[in-house]
């Protein structure tokens, strides 16, 4: 069977153990932290990809989407940002993005980033609120080129890992009016 | 208790009033009785998220559990998350039309979107690697 996306909920608790990754902060967000942020502390809420390979469900990798707000004056850089009032700008935060070492380079952090940026496009487009950005923290060089591949750009000098993809641009088609 | 009581009607008070005759359970016990048909139900949702049918048979005579609540749990399975995103014919239009516009996306957000709008579109395959040293 394919991989599926699910949000995180208990019944997943079994699986999230096995998660390996190169860098332990993202298995120990999944294995202790996910959880209670998705359903007690309601932090983030994280979306995990289950493969139904023949020994049993594994987790491949996971996803957590939050709110954030990025500090005005940070965004200099952006010409098209700049133009905004001088408040907090608001977006979806794309917290964790990981995939299990074992099935790296096969396509699935590309599938789960397509994933977060369809809920999030949804959300803009049809949810009840309104948000500018796509936000993350790059936790590594080779995660920064990933998403630089992906329309991220550096938000300025002052934050390094911070990238944002401005979303008005993608959203024209859909404010636009027959 | 007493809200899960004033939340059911007479009839089916008396549907689990008999099931916890033939669980062999006394009217005290009603918190176990909801445990053991809570744990009862969750396998058989469990069973039909994994993609199982479940049966039963009586030697040739086979009859597969048939309800709604698992349509439902198969539904939702079956729908990707990326489906959530559906356009219209028209929005893919404008959609399109917007990526040949001066907004100049890099490959990689231009195939996302692409895919995104692409019905056809499903996870990768994937190999699992032998264990990677931490």
């Amino acid at each position: 069977m394919p991989v599926r996306i699910e949000a995180l909920e208990p019944s997943h608790r079994p699986l999230l153990m096995g998660f390996q990754n190169q860098h332990p902060s993202l298995c120990e967000y999944l294995k202790r932290y996910a959880l209670r942020h998705a359903t007690k502390d309601l932090l983030a809420r994280t979306f995990v990809a289950i493969d139904d390979a023949p020994t049993g469900p594994r987790l491949a990798g996971y996803f957590s989407l939050a709110t954030v707000s990025v500090d005005r004056a940070a965004a200099e850089k952006h010409p098209d940002l700049t133009r905004l009032p001088r408040f907090p700008i608001p977006g979806v935060l794309l917290a964790r993005l990981a995939v299990d070492a074992r099935v790296q380079g096969q396509g699935l952090g590309r599938y789960l980033f397509e994933e977060a940026l369809g809920l999030t496009l949804q959300l803009a487009k049809a949810g009840p609120v309104a948000f500018r950005l796509l936000v993350t923290d790059a936790i590594d060089a080779t995660a920064a080129r990933f998403y630089e591949r992906h329309g991220l750009v550096r938000l300025s000098d002052e934050y390094p890992c911070r990238m944002v993809l401005d979303l008005r641009p993608i959203l024209e088609p859909f404010r636009a009016r027959d | 208790m007493a809200r899960f009581q004033a939340l059911t009607n007479t009839v089916l008070d008396a549907e689990l009033e008999m099931l916890r005759k033939r669980l062999g359970l006394e009217r005290s016990q009603k918190a176990e009785f909801l445990r053991e048909i809570a744990s009862l139900a969750a396998w058989v949702v469990q069973q039909t998220e994994q993609g199982r049918e479940i049966q039963a048979r009586d030697g040739r005579s086979v009859e597969p559990l048939v309800h709604p609540a698992l349509e439902r749990v198969r539904a939702r399975k079956a729908r990707p998350l990326g489906k959530a995103l559906e356009l219209s014919d028209r929005e893919v239009e404008r959609l399109t039309a917007v990526l040949e516009r001066p907004f100049n996306p890099p490959a990689g957000l231009r195939a996302a979107l692409a895919s995104l709008a692409n019905a056809g579109r499903h996870p990768p395959k994937l190999r699992w690697k032998k264990a990677v040293a931490a």
